[in-house]
């Protein structure tokens, strides 16, 4: 892509515009407000609930699914029924999929799998069709989880995504990926980590973060941030002008 | 006040049986569709194994416009990933996927022309 700058005064030449710092609104956001608008102005719902709703949906925390985890790691009754009925196991955590509607919110669903881990078998979600996620246990996704990036390639080439994560398997281990397209919502059940014999559930939480949940991470002692390198821009919008030619 | 009847769907009466059993081999059916779907082109044309048998719902092609349908039997189905991505390096690697009954074959016969692929990128 070559255009031409003409920096110096700032806007004499208005083909050059500076790189966004965020993405344009998308058609669906667009359409989201617009739906959103028509509904408050028809009574469907108020303004003010709207907001409680948001403000309640964006307030969930992760914090759930690492009790589950936990729990599931200390209590194999637990966990059997974890596998039976995921749903119904996550009251024994005080966490209600049919909140707030008494049938879910219309993206989560009533569906949920728990992915089992072993020392061969490792699985990691994804969602290539939109974003897909367990909100009730893990709140709202990560960023990283929504783009076309993370969706397009992990499907194809896991291992080197996982590895940009940090996570380096062994061919001998299984890597499962689950293309979380329809109804159900999945989570990672990881192969708890030695060195945490005798831990109460209470610590055991500590070490189980939201990315251990996806499966692009592995809990272990001492790791209790989900914590990504992060790289310095190479070429940073507000380098001087004889830089930012250079660097096209 | 009338209720988007597609959040309902959890509680809409089971009135088919599955027909594919955990176990079975199945082919994902390349077919055409207007509009919407959430079968991904990837997996099309391609044999995998029923992992389970989830619930019963609408199908996406209906359900995204609102309208009437025959709630039907959705699988987990898992592939190999040499069988998705034929360069795939790992032989051991796996991936799995949702999908609705009518989406799905049976495949009796191993033999079958499973690398019969259309629209591989």
């Amino acid at each position: 892509m070559s255009h031409t700058h003409t920096h110096g005064d700032g806007g004499a030449d208005h083909s050059h515009r500076a790189a966004p710092m965020v993405e344009e609104i998308t058609d669906f956001e667009v359409l989201e407000i617009a739906v959103r608008e028509l509904a408050i102005e028809h009574g469907l719902f108020t303004a003010e609930e709207h907001r409680r709703f948001t403000e309640w949906a964006e307030s969930i925390e992760p914090a759930a699914g690492s009790r589950l985890v936990a729990k599931a790691w200390t209590d194999p009754a637990f966990k059997a029924r974890v596998m039976e009925d995921a749903v119904k196991a996550c009251k024994e955590i005080g966490i209600d999929w049919a909140e707030p509607t008494g049938f879910g919110t219309p993206s989560d669903y009533m569906h949920l799998v728990v992915l089992e881990d072993t020392p061969t078998l490792h699985h990691v979600i994804v969602c290539t069709l939109c974003s897909c996620y367990p909100r009730p246990l893990l709140g709202m996704s990560p960023e990283w989880y929504r783009t076309t990036n993370y969706r397009r390639r992990l499907v194809r080439w896991p291992r080197q995504v996982l590895a940009e994560f940090g996570l380096i398997l062994p061919p001998e281990v299984e890597v499962r990926v689950e293309d979380s397209n329809q109804k159900c919502r999945f989570m990672v059940l990881p192969v708890r980590p030695a060195g945490t014999e005798n831990w109460t559930e209470e610590q055991l939480a500590e070490i189980v973060t939201r990315d251990c949940m996806i499966g692009v991470a592995l809990p272990r002692p001492g790791r209790t941030a989900d914590v990504h390198p992060v790289h310095k821009a190479r070429r940073p919008v507000h380098s001087s002008p004889q830089h930012g030619e250079a660097a096209q | 006040m009338k209720q988007n009847k597609s959040l309902e769907t959890p509680q809409m009466a089971i009135d088919k049986s599955a027909r594919f059993k955990v176990g079975d081999r199945v082919r994902v059916k390349d077919m055409p569709y207007l509009f919407y779907t959430r079968s991904q082109m990837y997996t099309r044309g391609v044999v995998g194994t029923i992992a389970a048998c989830t619930y019963q719902d609408l199908i996406p092609e209906e359900e995204a416009f609102n309208l009437d349908g025959q709630v039907e039997q959705y699988y987990i189905v898992r592939f190999r990933q040499k069988d998705l991505w034929p360069e795939y390096p790992f032989d051991n690697d796996t991936l799995q996927t949702e999908s609705p009954e009518r989406w799905l074959e049976l495949v009796s016969d191993e033999s079958g022309p499973e690398q019969e692929r259309k629209g591989s990128e």
